[in-house]
């Protein structure tokens, strides 16, 4: 379809707004925390900044705890991820590989189950991990992570493994491999970019994770980064300098991993159902 | 054989971790479970009192309509804004089609905690940049102006960042249909003489329809049970203005130690829940957009 000169000018300069009103809060995050203490708490209208420091950002790393809550969230995170990625890479095989009775059931299951509202299972799960004297430890954490990435990541990853052809496997199997060294020496490597994008997608929930982090872990040097970044305003008053540098941290391993697998995010999305 | 030994970790991390839960919320909805009963680990069963008391409770219900609302007012803004930005999408130029997309990934990607404090700062009642800016324009009577004084306003401005989170994965899912319309098509009905509205109307809304159906009923389906946003802005405050379903089940819960009528609350949510996502899973079907 044509659009005439002026219509494109016109779309230009409205999507050049939409894109700064979307930046917006991710520019404040920034430029606060790179605000010296004094233009925070000032009310001078300050759009842009006049000075620089990164006084906040070693404040925020160096305020106690930070590296354990740190340490808490990859730890959680990335063990939850990794246990959903093995496990869930041997379903996705399953289903994608082998014809057998209440394969149609299984796939069923898997669809519903991404669906599944976690959130609304906080009682029963607190129970259990009381039960299971798992409270205020890491691994009840990483137990709801794990069930709440597992049905995604099968998922995803069975369509991935669906999209090679089986033609390779077989040809290798009549070159000499087993079963297991065909899918191993062959699927497996082009399976890589599969991988990646369901774990970093799993990452990311295990990572933004709160209602379950703040109600399980009571111990201060057991909480992960949400939770702690929840608790700045009322621990640290009106530190706002400091909240942004923390948060602009908080932030920025997310967007590099968003960036790096945003494309195949969308093109697998209706499909997949991606969690919230 | 092989097959189901190689599902078998994934069913019983399943069953143990997303099917005991369902049950037992299930079964302690009709238990009397406060703390004596947790500390002494007596099973008390009530019947259905837990329901009689939640559904009784104008609290409950009050909850309830402005969780629908909230809702709702969050699903319409997303839905109408993402395929306003999709469409936008296809008629710009490279450069700053790409500049809109890594705007729109970056609101995305953003942790939703960070998002949050970030929100709060921005609408501090003392240094805050909108009141300063409103300041500015000379409306004064916003300085220190507490935005989040009523529980309408705090939830405009919880809805205000969901929208703005939740808006580039539509406007991304929606833009993804659109360019897979063959251009043919576009161009058999600029040949036809269609104007922009009836294009949009014969070609590409058919084409976009069942995408926006489906994501539709996903954004229902996660701002309904939306916890941390609404919890770490005010906690459900100011005096419950701004408790949801998800909110009073924790307070419920975990804050006042009634697990029973919590997990009610959580039973009568999982319900709603439950209708939305077979709604969805119907449609997901019939739509071909996945294989079974």
């Amino acid at each position: 379809m044509r659009t005439s000169r002026g219509k494109r000018i016109g779309f230009s300069i409205v999507a050049v707004v939409v894109a700064l009103i979307f930046l917006f809060p991710v520019y404040w995050m920034a430029s606060s925390a790179f605000k010296p203490n004094l233009d925070i708490i000032s009310t001078n209208f300050d759009l842009f900044p006049s000075s620089f420091t990164g006084q906040h950002f070693v404040d925020a790393v160096t305020r106690p705890n930070f590296l354990t809550f740190l340490a808490n969230s990859l730890i959680v995170s990335l063990t939850a991820v990794l246990a959903s990625l093995v496990i869930g890479v041997l379903m996705a095989v399953a289903l994608a590989r082998f014809k057998f009775k209440g394969r149609r059931g299984f796939l069923m299951l898997l669809l519903v189950a991404q669906l599944a509202p976690f959130e609304a299972m906080l009682i029963p799960f607190y129970l259990i991990m009381r039960d299971l004297n798992l409270l205020n430890q890491l691994p009840s954490l990483i137990l709801v992570y794990f069930g709440a990435t597992l049905p995604f990541t099968a998922w995803t990853l069975r369509g991935f493994v669906h999209g090679i052809p089986v033609d390779l496997e077989e040809s290798a199997m009549v070159d000499g491999c087993g079963r297991w060294q065909a899918f191993r020496r062959v699927t497996l490597p082009l399976l890589g970019p599969g991988l990646v994008a369901t774990s970093v997608f799993g990452f990311i929930t295990a990572w933004n994770e709160f209602l379950y982090a703040l109600v399980f872990m009571q111990d201060t040097d057991k909480f992960t980064l949400p939770v702690w970044l929840s608790t700045f305003q009322t621990v640290f008053s009106t530190d706002w300098g400091g909240t942004m540098a923390a948060s602009t941290l908080f932030t920025v391993p997310v967007v590099v991993f968003f960036l790096i697998v945003q494309r195949n995010l969308v093109a697998g999305v209706t499909a997949g159902a991606v969690k919230g | 054989m092989v097959p189901y030994l190689l599902m078998s970790p994934a069913l019983l991390a399943i069953a143990a971790l997303l099917g005991l839960p369902a049950v037992l919320v299930l079964i302690t909805s009709f238990q009397k479970l406060d703390l004596g009963e947790l500390v002494t680990g007596r099973t008390v069963w009530v019947g259905i009192d837990n329901f009689k008391t939640v559904l009784s409770d104008p609290a409950f219900w009050g909850d309830t309509v402005r969780t629908v609302l909230f809702t709702a007012g969050c699903v319409v803004s997303t839905m109408i804004l993402g395929l306003l930005i999709a469409l936008l999408l296809t008629k710009l130029g490279k450069a700053i089609r790409i500049f809109l997309q890594v705007a729109l990934v970056l609101a995305w990607a953003m942790p939703i905690l960070a998002a949050t404090t970030v929100f709060q700062w921005m609408f501090d009642t003392h240094y805050g940049i909108l009141n300063k800016t409103l300041i500015q324009l000379g409306f004064t009577s916003f300085r220190d102006h507490d935005w989040f004084s009523t529980g309408s306003s705090t939830l405009i401005i919880i809805g205000i960042l969901i929208v703005w989170q939740a808006t580039p994965f539509v406007a991304f899912t929606v833009y993804a249909g659109l360019v897979s319309i063959p251009g043919e098509v576009y161009e058999a009905s600029a040949l036809d003489g269609a104007n922009a509205w009836q294009t949009f109307r014969s070609v590409s809304w058919p084409g976009i329809a069942p995408i926006v159906a489906l994501t539709t009923f996903l954004q229902l389906l996660w701002d309904f049970k939306v916890f941390s946003q609404v919890w770490a802005i005010k906690q459900g405050g100011p005096n419950g203005g701004s408790t949801t379903l998800p909110v009073l089940q924790y307070l419920d819960g975990i804050a006042n130690n009634h697990f029973g009528t919590a997990a009610a609350v959580s039973v009568l949510m999982i319900v709603i829940i439950v209708v939305i996502t077979a709604t969805y899973v119907k449609m997901l079907l019939r739509s071909q957009e996945v294989d079974i």
